[in-house]
């Protein structure tokens, strides 16, 4: 069984062998051991709240219970740009015209922006090879939004997520090597690493402060702002049907998009509903596609766990989970979890309420009544 | 002989016809349309007499003439407000250190800055000669009688001189710098903009103009090695300007990046060199070839002519220079040495 729980002490060493995996271009979590292990005490004391609200690092690790490793991390950045300053580029327009010639020229810049500032990012999300596929990609990074809302007041109203653009094989960026390799002076992987090791004052030293005209840029760095890597396809697809777009922003060094949705629109927020846990000791199937799962969280601040079991388990007031799944999340008969579908469009026995459908009274009612439900806690 | 003086209406076919024949650039200065060239003209007639306002300041036009066939040679103009009451574009060249202590890295990042800073100092412009007088005194001639005119009527003019030298031209006829850069903006090609900036109001540069800074590392290669360049044709034309004491500072042209030649108006040789005298006869050809200038306004005459300086400021000058200048004995003229 695989389990979110908050990052602890002893992730090191399989977090730094899931960074070496990865390979470049995941700015978050360079295979750095004294890095990571700074992550890793910035998660802890984010947990136990001995850090300002703002300053908040929540790493959240996925860990396969039958063997105890971790195998995939996800986290939220509380809010970007205050330590460092955060920078994106705005993909902006500019409309020369002239009537007296009759022409009407549209042309794309790039504007330096730290619009995201103080908005929290959901980030560095990463999972093993071996563990790819079963639904587990959707868990390690949708179990963040439960988190989101149920703390939402440490959180902005917004949050958004950057996108990794476009390199090749090499490591090599069409928009680096067009554009930053001109200011910069170096490869696309090395400003990548100081990037990610938070060395991000010389961004701000380095880079072109005034607009760049895109039509000035090659073809090849134009056709890849804001473009997602191939690898990234999938997860930038999972976010869209969350309801995450694209906000005009992108990656100062690969063209990469930004993305973001308001908290309160997330799909897997909206759909989230409270029950009260009913272990049983009946033997359970758990076994389900991730089509018919669902997440299931406790709802512990410094303590969060999350796991998926099938939905079929959902009544209109409990939620009945063997013990195995109850000790995973810490929790007992008659304590509250949070549940919400694993898959978009999957097997969900909750009628909730979504703008736009037909609400009939009988499901007026019921949204009612697990709604005093959730306040009822 | 050689004489420049203002042009006149009677001027304007062939005028037309040495503008034709210039290649794009001069356009911005010397219109080919006749109508456009009609309205110079009569402009700058106006400007001679002295009878312009602030909206349209002065702006002159001179022709050279072969005075025995009456044949026109070429033309040179002067704005005596760059812009002519509008902006005057430039690109400012700057740069701008990037430089980052962590890192240990200084780089210099070279930015052109949208700039009107030329705007109204006096600009030399709409210089055309028949190629088969490039390298004869008639080019000097046609080219310093402007400087002349300027000494002889100092306050018209301002205290600065700038002069636009035509950039870098592939044989195609494109222009490196205007399809890195214009080209974007403008959405026409290097001969479409220059011809409209030479015919129509400027305000279309404005308007299509980008109105931010243009870092130089992000054009082309070849607009790159373009900057501050003169075209080839122009270098006995940038090298008179030179030894009159024009520099080329730190603008460039907006099409096509060309060097802008700048000099304080009383520095520059001509006006340095020259000197007022008395006229007076010399009955051979004796002396060395001068420029001499006379008349106010409208009556400008500049010609070459054998210069025998005689003591107290007194010139002997053959009498048909006389006449072609309009004086006669004891009238006042202007004289520099070639």
């Amino acid at each position: 069984m695989l389990v979110i729980r908050p990052l602890q002490e002893n992730d090191l060493d399989d977090l730094y062998t899931m960074a070496l995996n990865a390979g470049k271009g995941l700015t978050t979590l360079p295979a750095d051991r004294e890095l990571l292990q700074r992550k890793i005490d910035h998660a802890r004391e984010t947990f136990n709240q001995r850090c300002a609200p703002e300053a908040g690092l929540y790493l959240f690790a996925l860990e396969d219970i039958d063997t105890g490793k971790a195998v995939g991390i996800s986290g939220i950045q509380a809010r970007v740009g205050l330590d460092e300053v955060f920078y994106n580029y705005r993909l902006s327009l500019t409309v020369n015209a002239s009537k007296e010639l009759g022409v009407h020229v549209r042309t794309p810049t790039l504007q330096l922006s730290n619009d995201m500032t103080d908005t929290s990012e959901i980030c560095s999300l990463l999972l093993s090879n071996d563990y790819q596929g079963g639904g587990n990609g959707l868990l390690l990074s949708r179990c963040r939004f439960m988190y989101l809302d149920e703390f939402r007041k440490h959180f902005s109203e917004k949050v958004f997520a950057e996108m990794r653009g476009v390199s090749d094989r090499n490591g090599q960026s069409p928009l680096w090597d067009a554009l930053g390799a001109k200011f910069f002076d170096m490869e696309f992987s090395e400003a990548d690493k100081l990037s990610g090791l938070g060395n991000k004052s010389f961004i701000a030293e380095l880079m072109p402060k005034y607009p760049i005209y895109v039509p000035m840029l090659p073809d090849s760095a134009r056709a890849v702002i804001g473009r997602v890597h191939e690898n990234t396809v999938p997860a930038l697809k999972m976010l869209q049907a969350e309801g995450f777009n694209f906000n005009g922003l992108v990656d100062i060094f690969d063209g990469g998009p930004v993305v973001e949705a308001f908290v309160h629109n997330i799909r897997t927020i909206r759909e989230s509903v409270n029950r009260y846990a009913l272990v049983t000791s009946k033997s359970m199937d758990l076994e389900a596609p991730p089509a018919e799962r669902v997440m299931v969280s406790n709802r512990s601040f410094r303590d969060f766990r999350v796991t998926t079991m099938p939905a079929k388990y959902i009544g209109p007031e409990t939620v009945r989970m063997p013990p195995e799944v109850a000790e995973a999340l810490q929790v007992q008969s008659g304590d509250s979890v949070r549940l919400a579908p694993l898959k978009e469009g999957g097997f969900w026995p909750i009628h909730s309420h979504r703008a736009g459908d037909n609400v009939d009274e009988a499901s007026e009612n019921r949204i009612k009544k697990y709604r005093s439900h959730s306040s009822w806690d | 002989m050689w004489l420049v003086r203002p042009a006149t209406p009677a001027d304007l076919e062939p005028i037309l016809e040495i503008a034709g024949t210039q290649g794009a650039r001069l356009s911005s200065t010397l219109p080919k349309q006749q109508e456009a060239l009609a309205n110079k003209i009569r402009h700058s007639l106006d400007s001679f007499a002295g009878k312009t306002n602030d909206e349209e300041p002065p702006r002159f036009l001179f022709v050279l003439e072969n005075t025995e066939t009456g044949e026109i040679l070429g033309t040179a103009g002067i704005d005596a407000r760059a812009g002519n009451g509008q902006p005057f574009y430039n690109y400012r060249r700057d740069a701008l250190i990037h430089a980052s202590h962590e890192l240990g890295v200084s780089r210099r990042v070279e930015v052109l800055y949208p700039s009107h800073g030329l705007t109204d100092q006096s600009l030399l412009c709409s210089f055309a000669i028949k190629p088969e007088l490039r390298t004869t005194d008639a080019f000097e001639l046609l080219s310093r009688a402007r400087l002349l005119f300027i000494a002889e009527h100092r306050e018209w003019f301002s205290n600065r001189m700038v002069v636009e030298i035509q950039g870098v031209q592939e044989e195609d006829g494109s222009v490196p710098f205007w399809d890195s850069l214009g080209r974007h903006f403008f959405n026409m090609d290097f001969q479409t903009a220059d011809q409209y900036s030479g015919t129509l109001s400027k305000t279309f540069i404005a308007e299509l103009m980008p109105p931010n800074p243009i870092y130089v590392t992000l054009l082309s290669p070849k607009a790159q090695e373009a900057l501050g360049q003169a075209h080839k044709l122009t270098v006995p034309n940038l090298e008179l300007l030179q030894r009159e004491g024009f520099q080329a500072g730190c603008y460039l042209d907006i099409f096509d990046a060309g060097p802008v030649l700048e000099a304080r108006t009383d520095s520059l040789r001509t006006l340095v060199t020259s000197d007022r005298k008395e006229l007076h006869a010399s009955h051979e050809d004796a002396g060395e070839t001068c420029l001499i200038a006379a008349g106010e306004g409208e009556d400008f005459r500049c010609t070459l002519t054998p210069v025998a300086v005689t003591l107290g400021g007194k010139v002997q000058v053959p009498v048909r220079t006389w006449q072609l200048l309009n004086k006669s004995a004891g009238d006042t003229v202007r004289v520099a040495p070639l």
